[in-house]
């Protein structure tokens, strides 16, 4: 146990600084939450920023897009712990990537591993940003319980015949490409009967509306398929594969995915007691109790992700991990309302020209709400952790 | 921030808990409570070796004392082992077992000019007391025989180490020390003490997980009720970061690091209200049987609120932290 990685891991972390001071536009620094800002248009519709698509551009050709794939892939053959320190980088800074996760997180790597020659293809614009991909698969019937899907895909000789809606598609109305998950087999146990599909996102019988969620902005959507024809050769691997391919996506950085809830909270946290001091809150016993408690439980989620970060790397499992998600999407939820509490009965307003740090914490109070919901909510993870870290027998 | 621990490190583990798993059964610690001179016996023959950690890396010393604190072990060693920091800080030889007198009746370690000391632990097993007065800015240090002060012990809830008031009016002024060299000797006791609070925990939850998985109510085990998995599911939580926060503190002593005040005092303060957690949730889990005497759960939780308290409750170190943030 040491606090300082290898002298080559340090050299790694100054090389990224270097060229994220010379390349990263202004912009960039968005400091807010990592994805999902500065895309829309003033109607709340979502449009990709040019700066973020040359900037996405930029970390793909100099290998600093996904460091642990090689440079064909956007990437320089990183080590775990390169990744490491190169998402805790960019996360400190609140700099993202790219403002649309799916193409890079999610299709490309899941098309490079269990895509044929022709698909893994596709994986370099994806991850480049060329391409934009959305992922198909909470339906309204399937949210936590995701294998639950029901839109269905029939096989019909050279093509399937694709019917259903997805719901909370993120970027399906800017996306030329979806990663769909079907039912493509209804007769044998849920999980088994699912298949990943590439579809075409101008395929007649799409429709797209845009979801607007309580922020005012519409980064989802409903995605309706009727009688949409796919051709076979865009089946992802072999029928009944789905939920595999559901599972995997960018393996590499799965030591790192904690880095973000942290990094968020400690922004959080240093905003709160500058805010506290501009206030004149700073000799206020109970003000200062509180948010040492809270700048505590922020250090500890940081130093207990880098402890899982330590099993992970040695290629151990990670319990620790799976703590990261729950807990750092509660804590911030916490900091962000202390943050409000703050400011008194200031604590509802929006309006940008009087409220604290032009209404930076009512907007993120409306978006933290997600991070308990989407990506696995908080009580599944707890039952997850229930039973796979402490071991203790499912439920009924 | 490297958590992977060296061979060394591993050999200290896995040597303290064969130690602790050996001589520091269950029998022997319910056998302690009523006969508190075996524990002297537990330092003498198993333990007086190890104060040596004392001079070592706080990674060390902190793997240690979770294991000491998992076998919720007994008597004056965990005393001498602070004790043995201040005085490997301040270039003193201590001759054997002893503790230290600083506590006013706060509880916490804030050199102070009252002739009355109070919570000094293990007082009357030790052979000798570090009396520390002054300030924090002018501490002053004298080391006298246990004999040369006068104790009245206060029964408290840990009966494993009882604690004593020291009246310490007929100790001389004793010598000034360097701030800086007490200020260390205190962050390696408080990770020492952060680290046992994590072990007491560790047992704790570990212990209600597997009574979890055994004790049968309508005809399923108690662990397959979501209720109940929530519980300990939130009490694993809230002691992994405080762990990580251990570590985090015991890396940054190691380092030097200018963080190593901040980290301190947050472990502290997360290591005892992760260890109480801990203890509440398991007696909750335990139901009935842990309420008995005989079961023994209740010596982890009087340790997980005792060593809250010790060297200061959680609430001192926030306001320590805060003083760092707020008015450094």
């Amino acid at each position: 146990m040491k606090l300082s990685f290898s002298a080559e891991d340090e050299a790694f972390r100054e090389e990224l600084i270097a060229f994220i001071e010379a390349n990263c536009p202004a912009a960039g620094y968005s400091s807010g939450d990592f994805i999902g800002t500065e895309v829309s248009d003033g109607d709340g519709i979502m449009v990709i920023p040019d700066w973020a698509r040359e900037w996405q551009a930029a970390l793909f050709d100099n290998g600093w897009m996904i460091p642990a794939y090689g440079p064909e892939l956007g990437g320089r053959n990183a080590t775990p712990t390169q990744t490491l320190i190169y998402l805790e980088e960019l996360a400190s800074r609140g700099i993202p990537r790219s403002v649309h996760f799916v193409g890079y997180a999610i299709a490309g790597p899941s098309l490079l591993e269990f895509g044929n020659p022709d698909q893994r293809a596709l994986a370099p614009a994806a991850i480049r940003g060329d391409t934009v991909w959305c992922a198909g698969m909470s339906e309204p019937g399937a949210g936590s319980d995701l294998a639950n899907i029901s839109t269905r895909a029939v096989d019909e000789g050279d093509h399937f015949k694709v019917n259903g809606q997805k719901v909370w598609t993120s970027y399906a109305m800017l996306a030329s490409k979806c990663l769909c998950y079907v039912r493509t087999d209804p007769d044998v146990p849920k999980h088994r009967g699912i298949s990943a599909l590439i579809i075409d996102m101008d395929t007649p019988g799409i429709e797209v509306r845009p979801l607007r969620h309580i922020t005012g902005q519409a980064e989802f959507a409903e995605v309706f398929f009727t009688d949409v024809l796919v051709p076979k050769r865009n089946l992802v691997g072999e029928q009944g594969d789905g939920w595999r391919i559901t599972m995997g996506a960018l393996a590499h950085e799965r030591g790192g995915l904690w880095v973000e809830g942290v990094a968020g909270c400690q922004r959080s946290i240093d905003d709160i007691l500058t805010m506290i001091k501009s206030r004149g809150r700073d000799q206020d016993k109970v003000v200062r109790r509180r948010v040492a408690e809270l700048y505590s439980q922020v250090r500890g989620l940081r130093a207990l992700g880098y402890k899982g970060f330590a099993s992970f790397a040695q290629g151990t499992s990670a319990p620790e991990h799976s703590f990261m998600k729950v807990a750092t999407s509660e804590l911030h939820q916490t900091l962000i309302e202390l943050a409000m509490d703050l400011q008194g009965a200031g604590l509802a307003v929006t309006d940008r020209a009087v409220a604290e740090s032009k209404g930076r914490w009512q907007q993120s109070f409306f978006t933290g709400l997600a991070a308990t919901i989407g990506g696995g909510t908080s009580e599944v993870q707890r039952n997850v952790i229930a039973q796979r870290v402490l071991g203790l027998p499912r439920g009924r | 921030m490297d958590f992977t621990l060296s061979d060394e490190q591993e050999m200290v583990r896995d040597t303290a808990r064969e130690l602790f798993t050996k001589e520091c059964t269950i029998d022997f610690v319910r056998s302690a409570w009523k006969q508190p001179t075996l524990a002297v016996g537990l330092f003498d023959r198993h333990l007086s070796d190890w104060l040596e950690l004392a001079s070592a890396d706080a990674v060390d010393l902190m793997l240690f004392a979770l294991e000491h604190g998992r076998a919720i072990a007994p008597g004056p060693f965990f005393a001498s082992l602070l004790a043995a920091q201040v005085a490997s800080a301040t270039g003193r030889d201590l001759s054997g077992s002893a503790s230290v007198a600083v506590s006013g009746s706060d509880g916490t370690w804030t050199p102070n000019e009252d002739a009355t000391k109070h919570f000094v632990p293990s007082a009357a097993d030790v052979d000798e007391i570090l009396v520390v007065s002054g300030s924090p800015d002018a501490p002053r240090l004298a080391l006298v025989a246990q004999a040369e002060v006068a104790l009245t012990e206060v029964e408290q809830m840990d009966r494993l180490r009882c604690q004593y008031r020291v009246d310490t009016s007929g100790v001389a002024a004793g010598e000034s020390i360097d701030p800086a060299a007490w200020r260390h000797a205190l962050e390696r006791s408080l990770v020492a003490c952060s680290a046992e609070l994590i072990g007491v925990g560790r047992w704790l939850l570990d212990a209600s997980v597997d009574y979890a998985k055994e004790r049968v109510q309508f005809d399923r085990p108690i662990g397959s009720f979501q209720g109940l998995q929530w519980m300990l599911v939130d009490a694993a939580l809230e002691l992994e970061r405080a762990a990580a926060a251990v570590s985090y503190a015991a890396m940054c002593i190691d380092a030097d690091d200018s963080d190593r005040h901040r980290a301190v005092h947050g472990a502290k303060a997360e290591a005892g209200l992760a260890a109480r957690a801990c203890a509440r949730t398991g007696m909750q889990v335990h139901g009935g049987i842990g309420y008995t005497f005989e079961h023994g759960l209740h010596y982890w939780l009087r340790r997980a609120y005792a060593g809250d308290a010790f060297m200061g409750p959680s609430s001192h170190h926030h306001d320590c932290l805060a003083e760092l943030l707020f008015d450094t």
